[in-house]
């Protein structure tokens, strides 16, 4: 909502609020001219306005005076109005570095894919097969099957030495020799056995590489699906093949299987255990050997066609104690027995494949890519003779993981077509020498057969990923495509010819895509950090106070008039030279270094330079994100030599007082933090830890006040303070880590996402109570004057009741209370339209009324009942509310949001953002009664209390928690951009809330009208707000960089980094237009009445 | 620090115009006090070191039987080292009073805290105070998180054991003094081995909080031992310490002697 100037306003006077506003305008210039010809001559306050020249009517001299003042107006607003545009121009400067470091930083860390929806069936293969294909699948889709059933067993962290000997001349460990059953089992009896290493692609975590081994295809952090809120694998997978093909699939173990694919085993077999319990070596692998041999047994009656145990037993030995212990040994032992076991328990027609699904570091660690950690195990077995080996030296399993290996992808496809599915539509892989190669290793026929078919799978999977991210595929000479020409080519006589050209042709496609999804770019991820660490030093320098920023509120109304008489009488003298403007403006030079020469220089030379050699679009990208960075850094470097040259030092930024320690002890601590995946995980309950400390500091400081009201009011807002933030932590959800220490009460239960009934009275109370609690603060000030009773009252109450009963109509919806009832199906309908009414007050009407609204004061005038004896009676002057011009206007801005929030938030979240606004209100009073409004911890409280709100609605760093059906609060469909903009204030509701009440909190909040410096003390404010977000982007962004290969990347580090960069850009855009937009509406709207402050 | 916050709301605060001045509470000066001083930290973390296991093993027993041990090793400091309240010697170590001050130390010692009172009733007294500001504490506890509803016996235990160290020596030496109460609470009381006490069991506490949230899954991370330890160490440490080299120091300012 852009306001428009109250200027044009006035040239059509509508509404009764525009009277108002000139009414209390007139009666504030009738008064003042009232008192300054009574006060004339008996005034206690030394005026030193001249006598007029002599001849010269009061009634003259008044006008003349009245005149100038209007000149010192109106030329002060154009200067206000010309700060203010410099002002916002410096904060989308801060946007711009901010977006640009999340930018550089992303690129370079998220990599991301986009997931297809395609699905291989078994009646439409991607190439007509070489050898005749039964095309069912009982047969076999695409190509014969081999196998009934398969059993696949899942040693966790397996790395590959873990099977093959000690090698001669290498130091000796704990896992050496202690699992020989597979390699002598390959060695000895090759038709029925081979052992290969298996490389993971990187990330080695389970989550990630389980979803590899079933889909074919790279994972990367994001998978660009139709939902990805979820962790279920959507695409297409061996599991959902087998699935759709009618087959039963049993599971036991590791229960990772169970979210990714959530409904696919066979219930009354399958056993889950959990995973992440690492000090529990034996548990698993227990449930796992126990539960198995069951099934295998020949009376089992075969419940399965595909039998997956997943052992941790081993991975949590690496994770404990690492590979070289005794532990492991045990634990290797251990799998070796139960390896041979089962080889003796499964029948012909059983395939048996033990892997590991990843390797460990010599620490006994895994996520990362090193050779230790993507080098697992492969070994796979058969009772009839199946297995073959091309060459004779490929009978021993190879010594080290170096020789030989295939990638772990590659199991997708020789999965499924030794089961007779059809390869999954994703799959990057190849099937496996050994499995195809026929008992004597010479069957190039089936080789050529089962390649080719792969092979399209992959060619169709890359024409159709190309085509839906819409880029054109390399064609050059040794490109996936031309080497795909080139096999097609190869006559169907040399099956081994053909059988070479599609195995070269699947390498160079994965290579491609490799470098496509599956690499951080560390100097791009560098360069993010070192740009947002450089943002965050230049806004601390900007926010941090010197000498000269003393904001000192003084709110005396006398003080304030004499200092209006001696602006006249010095404008008087020196006429207008004083109205030469400053042309200089000082965030018009932080920003100056973005039109310097140079920088354009070198932007247009390299613009040229790269136009002209006409280079390809990614060398083009490139030399456009240098040049961009290049032009970035001076123009910072600028701001940061400017801002020291203008007394803003570094030094300066250091805290002098308690306050400020607090600010930057809670900041750096909290950022030093997110390097744990402990205090990442309960982060609330450390936002918590920090609020109350703060609380009971303010308390005990308020004990030092001096007037005995004021030290009891900041006693209490201080406890009061404390005790709302504890009462708000009962709402919360929690995220999968802080289990079992935690219990979610945001929903009616965990397994759903809609309220309790009893949940649906809190907007209730909320709307009945708050508004009260809102008027018992801005009464004391005598500022319930104006528009105030009427919209706290009324307006607020009301937007906030509708917003109850917008979560009554949805819960009924949801919950078929009507059902059956005449009018039932249009009870979402109904629902929609209420909530588009509750937000079409809170943001339209509402800051309609915001800006027109006038100030929240009325100017008594009565007759002075009892004068001295020695004065004349003469008028007195109340201006109720004087004090609080600034803050009690502003108050109704927050209030608005505050609608539109509620409606957008669940009930419980309603709750918990009615108590921040009260917690917020005493925030506001409890600083200005210490007199710290312009320290550091002001904003940086609130930019907490953003953050601790974030999670008492229903929020946590990880994407399952977003609520996306927000979007469909108002909207019965998608539609842009209001969808995401219902997800995005649904999710930073709390930061956007937090931001908008900076102004109030740190400038606003009981001030007087004629208050000098608001603009540049809330500017301050907002820099310090937004340097709290700046630092958590800054540290997650750094130790996400930096814990790239931690076991909990994918699972902490990446969402709340993810989180922080939002919820930077978030309150950067949203927080920060708000705020500007209303300071500058309410300074306009008071400077109307109350004439301007400088 | 913190319960001098609850118990300063209740006690109605002083005029602040009158200002008699605080004083720091002074030791007794005898060889058997100087002992006591030095051995009781080194005791009571001894004792906290030979009961770590059984804390841990299970911490309501262990800090259960140790409330008794820690109630008598501070009577037994209070009635060696510290100077009852509202005794005179106060009084004596008031250096010149400045102009315009009244001397009023004697009449701001409430009637129950009687100089000529015997130790033990004073000891007893004061331990009932103790008691009372248990709850208050415990409060306090769940506000900064602890839990609400669950282990509502090692939270009291806790608090209990808090308000034995820090508190009781307060009551001892400060009475029910609305005006010393105040100064405390406003954290402008002058330093010394009580005040000094309440500061590091405060901070002591504080930091205890700092590894609980840890994955390391050690026995040790239950609740409250690490705000046991920590407010021991704390306590033990800067009661000592604060009282030997902050003597009669500040941390802020009264209120009406011009800002921080």
């Amino acid at each position: 909502m852009a306001p428009r100037s109250p200027n044009k306003a006035k040239a059509s006077p509508s509404g009764s609020q525009q009277s108002e506003y000139q009414a209390i305008k007139q009666q504030w210039e009738k008064a003042k001219r009232a008192a300054e010809s009574k006060n004339d001559g008996t005034s206690p306050i030394p005026t030193g306005i001249p006598d007029g020249p002599p001849g010269v009517t009061e009634r003259q001299r008044l006008e003349k005076l009245e005149k100038q003042q209007s000149e010192i107006d109106s030329s002060r607003k154009r200067a206000y109005e010309r700060k203010w545009k410099w002002t916002c121009g410096f904060w989308v400067w801060v946007l711009a570095i901010h977006s640009i470091a999340i930018y550089l930083f992303t690129s370079g860390f998220l990599l991301t894919r986009l997931v297809l929806e395609d699905k291989s069936t078994c009646d439409a293969p991607p190439i007509d097969s070489v050898v005749k294909a039964p095309g069912n699948t009982d047969k076999g889709c695409w190509h014969p099957k081999t196998f009934d059933r398969a059993v696949v067993v899942i040693i966790d962290a397996l790395r590959y030495d873990f099977t093959v000997p000690h090698l001669e001349g290498q130091p000796r460990h704990a896992f050496h020799d202690a699992m020989p059953f597979l390699y002598e089992s390959a060695r000895d009896s090759p038709q029925n056995a081979f052992l290969r290493p298996f490389i993971a692609d990187p990330p080695t975590a389970t989550l990630q590489r389980l979803k590899g081994l079933t889909t074919g295809t790279l994972p990367t952090f994001v998978d660009l699906g139709s939902n990805f809120a979820g962790t279920a694998i959507e695409e297409d997978n061996l599991l959902m093949q087998l699935r759709d093909a009618g087959k039963k699939i049993a599971q036991i173990g590791d229960d990772t299987w169970w979210s990714l694919f959530p409904g696919y085993f066979e219930p009354n077999i399958s056993k889950a255990y959990d995973s992440f319990n690492v000090w529990d070596l034996h548990t698993v692998d227990n449930g796992v050997i126990d539960n198995i041999f069951p099934l295998l047994g020949a009376n089992s009656g075969k419940g399965w066609d595909l039998l997956i145990g997943h052992c941790l037993g081993v991975d949590h030995a690496g994770h404990r104690y690492g590979p070289d212990h005794a532990a492991m040994t045990g634990k290797l032992q251990q799998m070796d027995e139960f390896v041979r076991q089962l080889t003796e328990s499964i029948d012909d027609k059983t395939l048996l494949v033990v892997m590991g699904d990843h390797g460990m570091d010599a620490k006994g660690d895994h996520g990362g890519e090193s050779d230790d950690e993507v080098e697992a195990a492969l070994w796979m077995y058969s009772k009839k003779p199946v297995f073959g080996r091309t060459q004779k030296d490929f009978v021993t399993p190879p010594p080290t993981a170096k020789i030989r290996p295939v990638n772990q992808i590659d199991l997708v496809p020789t999965l499924a077509l030794l089961l007779g599915i059809p390869i999954p539509y994703n799959n990057l892989g190849k099937p496996i020498e050994e499995a195809f190669s026929g008992p004597k290793g010479n069957d190039w026929q089936n080789l050529h057969a089962v390649s080719r078919i792969a092979a399209a799978g992959v060619q169709r999977y890359q024409d159709s990923y190309f085509k839906a991210r819409g880029i054109a595929p390399a064609n050059g000479a040794g490109s996936p495509s031309d080497l795909w020409a080139k096999a097609l080519e190869v006559t169907k006589s040399s099956h081994q010819d053909a059988y070479n050209a599609f195995s070269s042709f699947q390498q160079e496609t994965l290579s491609v895509c490799k470098s496509l999804w599956a690499r951080f770019d560390l100097p791009r991820m560098v360069a993010g950090v070192v740009l947002a660490a450089i943002g965050v030093v230049v806004l601390v320098m900007y926010s941090a106070k010197d000498a000269d920023d003393d904001f000192v509120v003084t709110n005396d109304i006398e003080l304030d008039y004499a200092e209006k008489r001696l602006e006249l009488l010095s404008y008087q003298t020196k006429g207008k030279d004083e109205e030469v403007e400053p042309v200089k403006d000082y965030h018009m030079e932080l920003l100056r270094g973005l039109w310097d020469r140079r920088v354009i220089f070198v932007l247009l030379i390299a613009g040229g330079v790269s136009f002209i050699r006409r280079e390809p679009k990614d060398a083009a990208m490139m030399t456009a994100t240098t040049t961009l960075l290049i032009a970035v850094l001076v123009s910072v470097t600028h701001s940061a030599v400017t801002l020291q040259q203008t007394g803003r030092t570094i030094l300066n930024t250091l805290p002098q007082t308690l306050w400020g320690w607090m600010a930057l002890v809670f900041t750096v601590s909290q950022s030093i933090g997110f390097a744990s995946n402990s205090y990442t995980v309960w982060e609330d309950t450390i936002l918590q830890f920090f609020t109350t400390t703060f609380g009971v500091l303010a308390a005990i400081s308020s004990f030092r006040v001096e007037s005995r009201l004021e030290r009891t009011l900041g006693i209490y807002h201080s406890v009061v303070f404390v005790l709302l933030a504890r009462l708000a932590s009962y709402s919360k959800l929690c995220r999968e880590e802080q289990m079992p220490y935690c219990t979610s009460t945001y929903y009616a239960s965990t397994a759903s996402s809609t309220s309790a009934p009893w949940q649906l009275a809190i907007p209730v109370v909320i709307g009945l109570v708050l508004p009260s609690i809102i008027k018992s603060f801005i009464l004391p000030t005598r500022s319930w004057e104006g528009l105030s009773p009427v919209w706290v009252q009324t307006v607020f109450r009301a937007g906030l009741m509708i917003a109850a009963v917008y979560w009554v109509i949805d819960a009924a919806d949801n919950g078929d209370w009507v059902a059956g009832r005449p009018g039932a199906e249009h009870l979402k309908a109904i629902g929609i339209y209420v909530a588009q009414l509750g937000l079409a007050l809170a943001f339209i009407a509402g800051s309609t009324a915001f800006i027109w609204a006038p100030p929240s004061v009325n100017v008594v005038s009565t007759a002075s009942t009892n004068p001295p004896a020695s004065q004349q009676p003469q008028a007195r002057v109340t201006i109720l509310g004087y004090g609080n011009a600034l803050g009690a206007r502003y108050l109704m801005l927050p209030l608005n949001i505050l609608i539109g929030l509620c409606i957008l938030t669940k009930p419980m979240g309603t709750g918990a953002l009615g108590l921040m606004l009260w917690q917020i209100m005493s925030l506001a009073e409890v600083v200005d009664i210490l007199g710290i409004k312009s320290e550091a911890i002001a904003p940086v409280m609130l930019a907490m209390l953003g953050n601790f709100y974030f999670f008492r609605t229903g929020h946590q760093a990880t994407l399952a928690s977003i609520q996306w059906d927000s979007a469909f609060v108002a909207l019965r469909t998608l539609r842009y951009p209001w969808s995401p903009l219902a997800v995005t204030l649904n999710t930073y509701g709390a930061q956007i809330l937090a931001a908008a009440c900076v102004p109030l909190v740190t400038c606003l909040w009981k001030v007087g009208p004629k208050q000098k410096g608001v603009l540049e003390t809330a500017s301050r404010g907002l820099g310090l707000f937004v340097a709290y977000y700046a630092v958590e982007a800054l540290a997650t962004m750094s130790w996400a960089g930096h814990l790239r290969r931690h076991l909990m990347l994918y699972r902490v580090f990446s969402p709340r980094f993810m989180m922080a960069a939002t919820a930077l850009l978030v309150v950067d855009v949203l927080g920060i237009g708000i705020a500007m937009l209303g300071l500058r509406s309410n300074t306009l709207a008071v400077g109307e009445v109350f004439g301007w402050a400088e | 620090m913190s319960t001098a916050v609850t118990k300063g709301q209740s006690a109605s605060p002083g005029e602040a115009k009158s200002k008699p001045t605080l004083h720091p509470v002074a030791m007794a000066d005898t060889p058997a006090a100087q002992a006591v001083s030095i051995g009781r930290p080194a005791l009571l973390l001894g004792a906290l070191y030979v009961r770590m296991p059984a804390l841990i093993n299970d911490p309501v027993a262990a800090l259960n039987s140790a409330l008794p041990f820690v109630v008598l090793v501070q009577i037994a400091y209070a009635a060696i080292c510290l100077p009852i309240a509202g005794a005179p010697t106060v009084a004596k170590s008031t250096k010149k009073p400045r102009a315009g001050e009244k001397k009023r130390t004697e009449s701001t010692a409430p009637a129950l805290f009687k100089a000529s009172l015997p130790q033990s009733s004073q000891s007893f007294l004061a331990l009932i105070l103790t008691v009372i500001t248990v709850p208050a504490v415990h409060i306090l506890f769940v506000l900064f998180g602890a839990p609400l509803l669950d282990h509502v016996a090692r939270t009291l235990l806790c608090a209990a054991h808090f308000s034995i160290l820090a508190a009781f020596p307060l009551f001892y030496t400060r009475g029910v003094d609305a005006q010393a109460m105040l100064a405390l609470a406003g954290a402008y009381a002058p330093l010394d081995e009580v005040s000094g006490g309440v500061l590091g069991a405060v901070l002591g506490a504080w930091l205890g909080a700092v590894p609980i949230p840890l994955d390391w899954d050690r026995e040790w991370q239950k609740w409250p031992i690490t705000i046991v330890v920590g407010m021991y160490l704390g306590y033990a440490v800067l009661s000592k310490g604060v009282g030997t080299l902050f003597y009669g120091k500040r941390l802020a300012k009264a209120p009406g002697e011009g800002n921080e």
